[in-house]
Protein backbone atom coordinates (compact mmCIF):
# COMPACT_ATOMS: atom_id res chain seq x y z
CA UNK A 1 0.00 0.00 0.00
CA UNK A 2 1.35 3.43 -0.95
CA UNK A 3 1.64 6.23 1.57
CA UNK A 4 -1.18 8.22 0.01
CA UNK A 5 -3.66 5.38 0.00
CA UNK A 6 -2.64 4.53 3.57
CA UNK A 7 -3.36 8.07 4.71
CA UNK A 8 -6.58 8.05 2.75
CA UNK A 9 -7.68 4.89 4.50
CA UNK A 10 -7.10 6.53 7.89
CA UNK A 11 -8.79 9.83 7.11
CA UNK A 12 -11.57 8.94 4.67
CA UNK A 13 -15.07 9.00 6.15
CA UNK A 14 -16.36 5.54 6.94
CA UNK A 15 -19.25 4.51 4.73
CA UNK A 16 -22.36 3.16 6.41
CA UNK A 17 -21.85 -0.54 6.82
CA UNK A 18 -24.30 -1.83 9.38
CA UNK A 19 -27.58 -0.73 7.96
CA UNK A 20 -30.76 -2.06 9.44
CA UNK A 21 -34.06 -2.21 7.60
CA UNK A 22 -35.71 -0.10 10.26
CA UNK A 23 -33.68 2.86 9.15
CA UNK A 24 -35.24 5.69 7.19
CA UNK A 25 -33.17 5.74 4.05
CA UNK A 26 -33.63 8.07 1.15
CA UNK A 27 -32.05 9.41 -1.98
CA UNK A 28 -32.31 13.13 -2.59
CA UNK A 29 -32.14 14.94 -5.89
CA UNK A 30 -31.30 18.62 -5.84
CA UNK A 31 -32.32 20.25 -9.10
CA UNK A 32 -30.56 23.38 -10.32
CA UNK A 33 -33.51 25.75 -10.45
CA UNK A 34 -31.54 28.53 -12.12
CA UNK A 35 -31.62 26.64 -15.43
CA UNK A 36 -35.40 26.83 -15.90
CA UNK A 37 -35.67 23.35 -17.41
CA UNK A 38 -39.01 21.91 -18.50
CA UNK A 39 -40.65 19.12 -16.49
CA UNK A 40 -39.67 16.40 -18.96
CA UNK A 41 -36.10 17.62 -19.05
CA UNK A 42 -35.89 17.66 -15.25
CA UNK A 43 -37.32 14.15 -15.08
CA UNK A 44 -34.72 12.81 -17.54
CA UNK A 45 -31.89 14.51 -15.64
CA UNK A 46 -33.11 13.13 -12.32
CA UNK A 47 -33.35 9.67 -13.88
CA UNK A 48 -29.71 10.04 -14.98
CA UNK A 49 -28.79 10.97 -11.44
CA UNK A 50 -30.75 8.05 -9.96
CA UNK A 51 -29.01 5.52 -12.19
CA UNK A 52 -25.59 7.01 -11.51
CA UNK A 53 -26.12 7.13 -7.75
CA UNK A 54 -27.49 3.59 -7.67
CA UNK A 55 -24.55 2.16 -9.59
CA UNK A 56 -22.06 4.11 -7.47
CA UNK A 57 -23.67 2.88 -4.25
CA UNK A 58 -23.67 -0.68 -5.58
CA UNK A 59 -19.90 -0.46 -5.92
CA UNK A 60 -19.12 1.34 -2.68
CA UNK A 61 -21.70 0.02 -0.28
CA UNK A 62 -23.90 -2.84 -1.56
CA UNK A 63 -25.44 -3.42 1.90
CA UNK A 64 -26.73 0.13 2.00
CA UNK A 65 -28.12 -0.13 -1.53
CA UNK A 66 -29.87 -3.35 -0.64
CA UNK A 67 -31.43 -1.86 2.47
CA UNK A 68 -32.62 1.14 0.48
CA UNK A 69 -34.23 -1.13 -2.13
CA UNK A 70 -35.95 -3.18 0.55
CA UNK A 71 -37.38 -0.14 2.26
CA UNK A 72 -39.12 1.09 -0.87
CA UNK A 73 -36.27 3.11 -2.42
CA UNK A 74 -37.55 6.44 -1.21
CA UNK A 75 -36.63 9.37 -3.41
CA UNK A 76 -37.31 13.05 -3.06
CA UNK A 77 -36.72 16.03 -5.26
CA UNK A 78 -35.83 19.51 -3.97
CA UNK A 79 -34.84 22.87 -5.43
CA UNK A 80 -31.27 24.21 -5.45
CA UNK A 81 -30.47 27.84 -6.31
CA UNK A 82 -27.53 27.53 -8.68
CA UNK A 83 -24.61 25.41 -9.83
CA UNK A 84 -22.52 26.98 -7.05
CA UNK A 85 -25.11 26.08 -4.43
CA UNK A 86 -25.22 22.46 -5.67
CA UNK A 87 -21.43 22.30 -5.53
CA UNK A 88 -21.41 23.46 -1.90
CA UNK A 89 -24.03 20.91 -0.92
CA UNK A 90 -22.02 18.20 -2.64
CA UNK A 91 -18.92 19.10 -0.61
CA UNK A 92 -20.85 19.17 2.66
CA UNK A 93 -22.31 15.74 1.91
CA UNK A 94 -18.94 14.26 1.01
CA UNK A 95 -17.46 15.50 4.29
CA UNK A 96 -20.11 13.50 6.10
CA UNK A 97 -19.39 10.41 4.03
CA UNK A 98 -22.60 10.65 2.02
CA UNK A 99 -22.39 9.66 -1.64
CA UNK A 100 -22.71 12.64 -3.96
CA UNK A 101 -23.14 12.31 -7.71
CA UNK A 102 -23.24 15.24 -10.09
CA UNK A 103 -25.00 15.28 -13.43
CA UNK A 104 -23.82 17.58 -16.19
CA UNK A 105 -25.93 17.85 -19.30
CA UNK A 106 -24.61 17.16 -22.77
CA UNK A 107 -26.62 20.17 -23.93
CA UNK A 108 -28.53 18.63 -26.82
CA UNK A 109 -31.75 20.36 -25.79
CA UNK A 110 -32.93 23.38 -23.81
CA UNK A 111 -29.70 24.34 -21.96
CA UNK A 112 -25.98 24.97 -22.68
CA UNK A 113 -23.63 21.96 -22.79
CA UNK A 114 -21.94 21.12 -19.52
CA UNK A 115 -24.59 22.71 -17.28
CA UNK A 116 -24.66 21.26 -13.78
CA UNK A 117 -28.29 20.10 -13.68
CA UNK A 118 -28.80 17.72 -10.76
CA UNK A 119 -26.97 16.61 -7.64
CA UNK A 120 -27.93 13.22 -6.20
CA UNK A 121 -27.17 12.57 -2.53
CA UNK A 122 -27.43 9.19 -0.88
CA UNK A 123 -29.00 6.79 -0.29
CA UNK A 124 -28.41 7.76 3.32
CA UNK A 125 -30.20 8.10 6.67
CA UNK A 126 -32.81 10.81 7.02
CA UNK A 127 -31.14 12.32 10.05
CA UNK A 128 -27.72 12.44 8.40
CA UNK A 129 -28.97 14.42 5.42
CA UNK A 130 -31.45 16.62 7.31
CA UNK A 131 -28.73 19.12 8.28
CA UNK A 132 -27.65 19.60 4.69
CA UNK A 133 -30.91 19.66 2.77
CA UNK A 134 -33.49 20.21 5.52
CA UNK A 135 -34.33 23.77 4.55
CA UNK A 136 -34.55 23.23 0.80
CA UNK A 137 -38.00 23.46 -0.77
CA UNK A 138 -39.68 20.51 -2.45
CA UNK A 139 -39.80 20.77 -6.21
CA UNK B 1 -26.56 6.93 -39.97
CA UNK B 2 -26.76 3.18 -39.51
CA UNK B 3 -28.88 1.72 -36.76
CA UNK B 4 -25.82 0.57 -34.86
CA UNK B 5 -24.22 3.98 -34.65
CA UNK B 6 -27.29 5.42 -32.98
CA UNK B 7 -27.17 5.55 -29.19
CA UNK B 8 -29.58 3.21 -27.38
CA UNK B 9 -32.34 5.07 -25.61
CA UNK B 10 -34.46 4.75 -22.52
CA UNK B 11 -37.93 6.28 -22.72
CA UNK B 12 -40.33 7.35 -19.98
CA UNK B 13 -43.99 7.44 -20.94
CA UNK B 14 -45.61 9.90 -18.57
CA UNK B 15 -49.33 10.43 -18.08
CA UNK B 16 -50.13 14.01 -18.97
CA UNK B 17 -53.63 13.84 -17.44
CA UNK B 18 -52.27 13.52 -13.89
CA UNK B 19 -50.63 16.96 -14.07
CA UNK B 20 -47.88 15.90 -11.68
CA UNK B 21 -45.52 18.51 -10.25
CA UNK B 22 -42.00 18.58 -11.66
CA UNK B 23 -40.52 16.94 -8.58
CA UNK B 24 -43.11 14.19 -8.40
CA UNK B 25 -42.73 13.40 -12.09
CA UNK B 26 -38.94 13.35 -11.78
CA UNK B 27 -39.07 10.87 -8.91
CA UNK B 28 -41.47 8.61 -10.81
CA UNK B 29 -39.12 8.62 -13.79
CA UNK B 30 -36.17 7.86 -11.51
CA UNK B 31 -38.09 4.84 -10.17
CA UNK B 32 -38.85 3.75 -13.72
CA UNK B 33 -35.22 4.17 -14.81
CA UNK B 34 -33.90 1.94 -12.04
CA UNK B 35 -36.69 -0.60 -12.49
CA UNK B 36 -36.24 -0.93 -16.22
CA UNK B 37 -32.46 -1.00 -15.92
CA UNK B 38 -32.63 -3.82 -13.36
CA UNK B 39 -34.72 -5.89 -15.74
CA UNK B 40 -32.62 -5.02 -18.77
CA UNK B 41 -29.44 -6.11 -16.99
CA UNK B 42 -30.85 -9.63 -16.79
CA UNK B 43 -32.24 -9.92 -20.30
CA UNK B 44 -30.45 -7.33 -22.46
CA UNK B 45 -27.03 -6.95 -20.82
CA UNK B 46 -25.19 -6.01 -24.02
CA UNK B 47 -27.68 -3.28 -24.77
CA UNK B 48 -27.22 -1.91 -21.24
CA UNK B 49 -23.47 -1.90 -21.70
CA UNK B 50 -23.73 -0.03 -24.99
CA UNK B 51 -26.20 2.41 -23.46
CA UNK B 52 -23.83 3.19 -20.62
CA UNK B 53 -20.86 3.58 -22.94
CA UNK B 54 -22.76 6.11 -25.03
CA UNK B 55 -24.69 9.00 -23.55
CA UNK B 56 -27.24 6.90 -21.57
CA UNK B 57 -29.81 8.75 -23.64
CA UNK B 58 -33.14 9.27 -21.90
CA UNK B 59 -36.30 10.89 -23.12
CA UNK B 60 -39.65 11.81 -21.57
CA UNK B 61 -42.74 11.31 -23.71
CA UNK B 62 -46.32 12.28 -22.94
CA UNK B 63 -49.26 9.88 -23.08
CA UNK B 64 -52.83 11.15 -22.64
CA UNK B 65 -54.19 8.89 -19.89
CA UNK B 66 -54.07 5.45 -18.29
CA UNK B 67 -55.72 3.76 -21.27
CA UNK B 68 -53.06 5.18 -23.55
CA UNK B 69 -50.34 4.06 -21.13
CA UNK B 70 -51.69 0.50 -21.09
CA UNK B 71 -51.91 0.47 -24.88
CA UNK B 72 -48.20 1.25 -25.12
CA UNK B 73 -47.42 -1.27 -22.38
CA UNK B 74 -49.00 -3.86 -24.68
CA UNK B 75 -46.78 -2.79 -27.59
CA UNK B 76 -43.68 -2.87 -25.43
CA UNK B 77 -44.48 -6.35 -24.09
CA UNK B 78 -45.11 -7.59 -27.60
CA UNK B 79 -41.71 -6.27 -28.66
CA UNK B 80 -40.09 -8.00 -25.62
CA UNK B 81 -38.39 -4.82 -24.49
CA UNK B 82 -37.30 -4.39 -20.88
CA UNK B 83 -39.74 -2.14 -19.06
CA UNK B 84 -41.04 -1.08 -15.68
CA UNK B 85 -44.52 0.20 -14.92
CA UNK B 86 -44.57 2.47 -11.90
CA UNK B 87 -47.55 2.38 -9.57
CA UNK B 88 -47.44 5.10 -7.02
CA UNK B 89 -47.82 4.40 -3.31
CA UNK B 90 -50.18 7.37 -3.28
CA UNK B 91 -48.79 9.26 -0.31
CA UNK B 92 -48.91 12.57 -2.18
CA UNK B 93 -50.71 14.06 -5.19
CA UNK B 94 -52.34 10.87 -6.56
CA UNK B 95 -54.45 7.96 -5.27
CA UNK B 96 -52.65 4.79 -4.11
CA UNK B 97 -51.95 2.39 -6.97
CA UNK B 98 -52.15 5.03 -9.67
CA UNK B 99 -50.09 4.02 -12.68
CA UNK B 100 -47.94 7.04 -13.41
CA UNK B 101 -44.98 6.25 -15.65
CA UNK B 102 -43.81 3.45 -17.92
CA UNK B 103 -40.04 3.17 -18.32
CA UNK B 104 -38.86 1.35 -21.45
CA UNK B 105 -35.38 0.27 -22.48
CA UNK B 106 -32.57 0.79 -22.99
CA UNK B 107 -33.37 -0.28 -26.52
CA UNK B 108 -32.20 0.72 -30.01
CA UNK B 109 -33.26 4.21 -30.87
CA UNK B 110 -34.90 3.20 -34.14
CA UNK B 111 -37.08 0.66 -32.29
CA UNK B 112 -38.21 3.38 -29.89
CA UNK B 113 -38.84 5.85 -32.71
CA UNK B 114 -40.92 3.25 -34.46
CA UNK B 115 -43.00 2.26 -31.42
CA UNK B 116 -43.56 5.76 -30.10
CA UNK B 117 -43.58 7.79 -33.32
CA UNK B 118 -46.95 9.38 -32.49
CA UNK B 119 -45.95 10.58 -29.03
CA UNK B 120 -44.71 14.09 -28.24
CA UNK B 121 -41.98 14.90 -25.75
CA UNK B 122 -43.28 15.83 -22.31
CA UNK B 123 -42.74 19.48 -21.49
Amino acid sequence: MGLRSFIHRLTAPKPLTNVSLAENLKMIFIVNHELKMGKGKIAAQVAHAAVKATLACGERNPALLDAWFKTGQKKICVKGDSAKHLGELSNEAKEKGILANKIHDAGHTQIPAGSFTVLALGPCRDEDIEEITGDLKLL
Amino acid sequence: MSALSEPPTMAFLCRADLQLSAGKLAVQCAHAAIGSLKQAKKTHSRMVQRWQETASRKICLAVDDEEDLMYFLGLVEEASLPHSLIQDAGLTEVAPGTRTVLGVGPAPRHTMDHLFSELKTYD
